[in-house]
């Protein structure tokens, strides 16, 4: 029993995780219907600027500042960089793209991946960088229950997902931004005839997006330690399975998608596998998406002659 | 309009008359005759430069460089080192190949790195006459005499496997472990060769198996047992045994790490009481290597296993290429395939000495044991 | 009731889609001088126009191609055949099939166990192919059978799914069959017509003639019924099947035939390398295919072989050697400059401008220090030499160089930014910046600056003409 909530308890955190990332990606696709590749590596820059203010602050041995205050930098930081760098790509690649059939932004996105991943590589080197979390963040500091354990990064995960995802909610429901976001995901053109900025809501959409990547990024490392160029692929293939199974386009959609895919990653490694983990994952999810062929909380789209 | 496309295509047309110039093959690459005139040649290098595993091969990358510039300025060489990025895809290895073997002044080739590579380019190689040394492909199939211009660095998997499995059997005595590969060729023919001498033993084995990319084994970790006192893990990423060895704490579980060359990093794999199995002896230990080291560090940050091998493999051909120009020839395949195949090294960078067998294998390559104590440093365990 | 003038005709014009451009003969040409040139060549004919390019891809190799370019050839006629075959399910049908390298896959797999020693059977070519490619279509028909409930981005992930699940299979299931990833070593070779092809100049020409028959069968598809069919699913399927048209059937049959033109491919692909592994059907070929599909425009069978012939000229021939590749760099820029600045006086000043600030840059960083300009130009040749007085480098340039990087990008999304003069004024620094960066670090790593480069261009080319080089542009329902 202890087992299964322990697993339970791994799933959800590194569901919480996809969640964040599917967030994003699931929001750009609301606005735009665009399937932006490019999003993993969004996620990676993240773990990156992380990393680099550990290492500002004086590596993960000798800190120079508290844990706390270290921890709000980082994810602060994060956030407002890697928005920058949504709100960049944005403008530079997707924009001119704006009326093309669906498939050419596709390529773009695809580009840009290419072109982040490989400046990652040239400018930060391909060698692992650890965050090395246990030095700063004790490994005994969290919670036990019985033999199940939930260490401090874990709670810390959970609870920053939950607070990001009800916020973005919010947003999205009450906010004036959050009703222009929707209605240029309802019809842009009309959106613009009502006076809508479009090209502000969009670059709001893609900052919000690309804060939640490198949220997610720095998250990444604290939870797993190890950063390099290439971890952006992962995340981002994950996101887009997570936002796709919940529905894509729908925000409580991407969270359930993300912990659906944690918790089924985290119980078939421990009941079943782990050699065959992806394969019944991929099975699952499609058995998923037979049964509920718009995701488990997309509507139906209405298809007009 | 007109007179941009006159420009545009003049523009294209001498870019690609130089483009064609340049890579199409020329004959005679050597240099005049070599008496006193600089030795010039070039060697390939075939490694995972981007890609899923870039860090591997970009370290592979920095220690082949570094060999060429430190013999370059002992042997007073020109050698130039022209890179080949494969992704660790043995379709673009054969690609690459096909390059090199088409260029006239490349003599010789270090790597590939991951044994199905070798296996997709050795006929390539062996029909154009190149040597080619690999510092990571440990396959023990690749030594059958398929590939006659095959060598390596590094000793097998038939070598280590079966000395790693006895020693856990015979000193480490578990009741239960868990094996997991990494689903890479170097890490299933190691399982493939340990897990019979456990079942033999009597002990309980739980085979699982991650990919290379995953960076989160939680949910394996929760799978190891209260009975379960070794976990082996052959990988080739020792950040990711790092990780694992985190998530074992952090789950309170009493498992010891037993890993492979792969994990051997002092800088990353700090687990306190882990044993890790190398080819090679810590270079930051032998005091003749510690201007490379330090060298390598200075320049390239911190770097595991797979950069040493690959230097003592660039080396080799350097000296080949080296001592061919010596005796007054000019460096081709042909002579500096039989000075490698004559290679007679009493000490290398790895510590050991280097001669090859009649198939390319290290002669007397032997695995050292170390034992990680609790400040992170790696002490070596007498045989 | 308009009170402005007509849009210019590049816009896309509501109404006027591609489907009634290509019934009434017309589609969208490249501008100016290369439409001119289009126009005329159109004026030959189809199956002309087939006949001569297949027979200047037989006449190649007489020219005398290296090895290694022969097998930047078979790469990328490999690439052809695929890009042909994707174009049926995404260009006609209209389908975004993520998981399409898998059909390479099976074909590939299929091959290697059917006629090699791991499993002992082998299986003669004329048996093992056409077994493979039934097997395809089945395969395809399988895969295509959730198309029947799924649209859009929902069927483009279980095809996603299907694709990385055939990987872990393969590397993961029933090692003593599959190989594990030591995959499958040992493949025949093909025999056609009782001869045995084993030299790479024999797959080159086997690949020609291969593609020319796919295009050829392929044309025959598009004009049919099946084609038209297509086209109207891709369009609108509900309004296709309010005319009668069996929609799940024409979805099914594109994923079939597009399954067996990827296996095809894959059973050459197999028995010219010997070799099967996993990891060469992983999600970069799948990138690939997907570039020179919509690079070359989507929809049109001479697009996707155009798109795949640039893409992979590019990619896997011109960008693996450093001095190409920086020619490539700086001729991309100059053509650009050419193209785009309009009329030629702008263009002359610029480059007077760049040629005068980068000597005296030049010159006073050599005044100052002179190990400021200690390192020389990486480029070599008469291109190095060009640029040894006008580029500075430093002596120990990497870290300044990474600077200059970050630099070179964010000028870039500035000059996106401003317009008109402005524009013209910065584009000044930002070529000598560019030029410093890749003499700097981009050419001292050039495995890295390659996958840099492709991924510019892909995003330039898009940029340009967002329908690909051959396809037209197309007005789409909004969802």
């Amino acid at each position: 029993m202890a087992f299964f909530f322990q697993e339970l308890v791994n799933g959800l955190t590194t569901g919480a995780l996809y969640a964040l990332v599917a967030l994003g990606f699931t929001m750009v696709y609301g606005v735009l219907k665009l399937l932006n590749f490019a999003h993993g590596d969004l996620y990676m820059i993240g773990s990156y600027v992380g990393f680099f203010v550990i290492q500002w602050f004086g590596g993960p041995n000798k800190l120079t500042i508290a844990v706390p205050l270290l921890l709000v930098i980082m994810f602060v930081l994060a956030a407002l960089l890697v928005g920058g760098l949504g709100v960049a790509m944005e403008r530079f690649a997707y924009r001119p793209l704006r009326d093309a059939p669906r498939i050419a932004p596709l390529i773009t996105a695809i580009g840009v991946s290419f072109f982040l991943e490989n400046s990652a590589l040239l400018l930060f080197g391909a060698q692992y960088r650890v965050y090395n979390t246990s030095e700063f963040i004790s490994l005994s500091s969290g919670i036990q229950i019985g033999s199940v354990t939930i260490d401090s990064v874990q709670i810390l995960v959970l609870v920053l997902a939950a607070l990001l995802t009800v916020g973005l909610r919010l947003l999205v429901n009450r906010t004036t931004l959050g009703k222009q976001m929707r209605a240029v995901a309802a019809d842009r053109e009309a959106a613009e005839m009502l006076g809508i900025n479009v090209n502000f809501t969009i670059a709001a959409t893609f900052f919000i997006g690309g804060a939640l990547a490198g949220v997610a990024g720095v998250m990444g490392g604290l939870l797993f330690n190890q950063v390099t160029p290439t971890i952006g692929f992962i995340a981002g293939l994950k996101a887009f399975t997570a936002a796709v199974v919940g529905g894509i386009g729908s925000i409580p959609g991407a969270v359930l998608g993300g912990l659906l895919l944690g918790v089924a990653e985290s119980f078939i490694t421990g009941y079943i596998s782990s050699t065959y983990t992806n394969l019944l994952v991929f099975l699952l999810l499609i058995a998923v998406m037979l049964v509920r062929p718009s995701g488990l909380l997309g509507r139906a789209q209405l298809q007009k002659v | 309009m007109k007179r941009s496309a006159i420009i545009a295509a003049a523009a294209l047309g001498a870019l690609v008359a130089a483009g064609c110039g340049s890579s199409s093959s020329t004959t005679g690459g050597g240099s005049a005759s070599g008496t006193t005139k600089a030795c010039v040649a070039s060697i390939g290098l075939e490694a995972p430069i981007t890609g899923p595993v870039a860090p591997l091969g970009q370290e592979q990358l920095h220690f082949a460089q570094l060999a060429m510039i430190t013999d370059n300025l002992a042997n007073k060489t020109r050698i130039t080192l022209v890179q080949g990025d494969t992704q660790l895809n043995p379709a673009m290895a054969t690609t690459v190949t096909q390059q090199f073997t088409s260029n006239n002044k490349i003599v010789a080739v270090v790597g590939p790195a991951g044994s199905q590579e070798v296996e997709a380019v050795g006929p390539l190689m062996d029909r154009a006459g190149l040597a080619f040394i690999s510092g990571s492909a440990t396959n023990a199939s690749l030594t059958t005499g398929k590939y006659p211009t095959f060598f390596r660095s590094v000793s097998k998997d038939s070598v280590q496997g079966p000395q790693d499995a006895n020693y856990i059997v015979n000193t480490l005595h578990p009741k239960a472990l868990m094996i997991v590969d990494d689903q890479e060729a170097y890490s299933t023919g190691l399982v493939s060769a340990m897990v019979p001498i456990f079942s033999a033993a009597g002990i309980k084995v739980d085979h699982e198996s991650v990919s290379q990319k995953t960076t989160d084994f939680s949910s394996l970790v929760a799978k190891v047992t209260p009975d379960t006192t070794v976990v082996v893990l052959p990988w080739q990423v020792a950040a990711n045994a790092q990780q694992f060895g985190k998530d074992l704490a952090q789950e309170h579980k009493k498992a010891v790490i037993f890993g492979t060359d792969g994990l051997f990093s002092p800088g990353t794999f700090t687990i306190s009481g882990s044993y890790v199995s190398s080819f090679g002896p810590d270079i930051t230990a032998i005091p003749a290597d510690s201007a490379i080291a330090a060298a390598a560090k200075a320049k390239y940050g911190t770097f595991g296993t797979f950069g040493p091998p690959v230097y003592a493999a660039t080396h080799v051909v350097d000296e080949a290429i080296a001592s061919v120009c010596k005796s007054g020839q000019t460096p081709s395949r042909a002579n500096v395939l039989a000075a490698i195949k004559n290679t007679n090294e009493a000490t290398s960078i790895l510590g050991q000495p280097i001669k090859f067998d009649s198939h390319g294998d290290v002669v007397n390559g032997k695995f050292f044991l170390f034992k990680i104590d609790s400040s992170g440093k790696y002490v070596l365990v007498p045989a | 009731m308009s009170l402005d003038s007509p849009p210019p005709a590049a816009d896309p014009q509501v109404g006027a889609d591609e489907w009634v451009a290509r019934e009434a003969g017309r589609h969208e040409y490249l501008p100016s001088w290369m439409g001119d040139t289009q126009r005329r060549w159109e004026r030959i004919g189809w199956w002309p126009r087939l006949a001569l390019a297949g027979l200047a891809g037989l006449a190649l190799p007489l020219i005398g191609l290296g090895g290694f370019q022969l097998q930047v050839g078979i790469d990328t006629l490999v690439i052809v055949l695929l890009a042909l075959g994707l174009n049926i399910v995404v260009g006609w049908a209209g389908l975004l099939d993520l998981g399409y390298v898998a059909f390479f896959g099976c074909g590939a797999y299929g091959f290697a166990l059917l006629s090699s020693s791991q499993l002992g059977i082998h299986l003669p070519t004329w048996l093992s192919v056409p077994i493979v490619m039934i097997g395809a279509a089945i395969l395809g028909l399988l895969v295509g059978w959730p198309s029947r409930r799924l649209i859009g981005d929902y069927l483009a992930i279980i095809t996603l799914f299907f694709g990385e699940a055939f990987v872990e299979f393969t590397n993961n299931v029933a090692p003593g069959v599959f190989g594990g990833p030591n995959g499958i070593v040992g493949i025949d070779p093909f025999s056609v017509f009782g001869r045995q092809i084993t030299t790479n100049t024999g797959y080159y020409y086997l690949l020609v003639v291969v593609a020319v028959l796919t295009m050829a069968v392929l044309r025959l598809l598009d004009t049919s019924r099946t084609g038209r069919a297509w086209r109207a699913v891709r369009e609108d399927s509900l309004a296709a099947a309010s005319m009668t048209i069996p929609v799940n059937r024409v979805k099914l049959m594109a994923f079939s035939f597009g399954a067996v033109v990827a296996a095809l491919a894959g059973t050459i692909f197999a028995a010219q390398q010997i070799s099967v592994f996993p990891t060469d059907f992983d999600t970069p070929i799948l990138i690939l295919i997907y570039a020179a599909l919509i690079l070359g425009g989507a929809g049109s069978i001479a697009g996707a072989a155009v798109g795949a012939l640039v893409v992979m000229i590019i990619y896997d021939g011109l960008l693996r050697s450093p001095t190409d590749s920086g020619y490539l760099f700086y001729g991309l820029i100059l053509l650009t400059l050419v193209v785009k600045l309009r009329p030629w006086r702008r263009l002359a000043a610029v480059l007077a401008a760049t040629v005068a600030l980068g000597l005296a840059a030049h010159a006073i960083a050599k005044a100052i220090s002179a190990s400021a300009v200690a390192g020389g130009p990486a480029s070599t040749g008469w291109l190095g030499d060009a640029l040894r007085n006008w580029v500075i480098v430093p002596a120990n340039s990497t870290v300044l160089g990474k600077w200059g990087y970050v630099l070179l990008v964010c000028l870039l999304i500035a000059l996106v930014q401003v317009k008109g003069r402005w524009r013209t004024i910065l584009l000044v620094p930002t070529l000598c910046l560019a030029s410093f960066v890749w003499e700097t670090v981009l050419s001292a790593q050039p495995s890295v600056t390659r996958q840099i480069m492709i991924g510019a261009i892909l995003i330039v080319m898009m940029i340009a003409r967002p329908q690909g080089l051959l396809g037209s542009r197309r007005v789409e329902a909004p969802t």
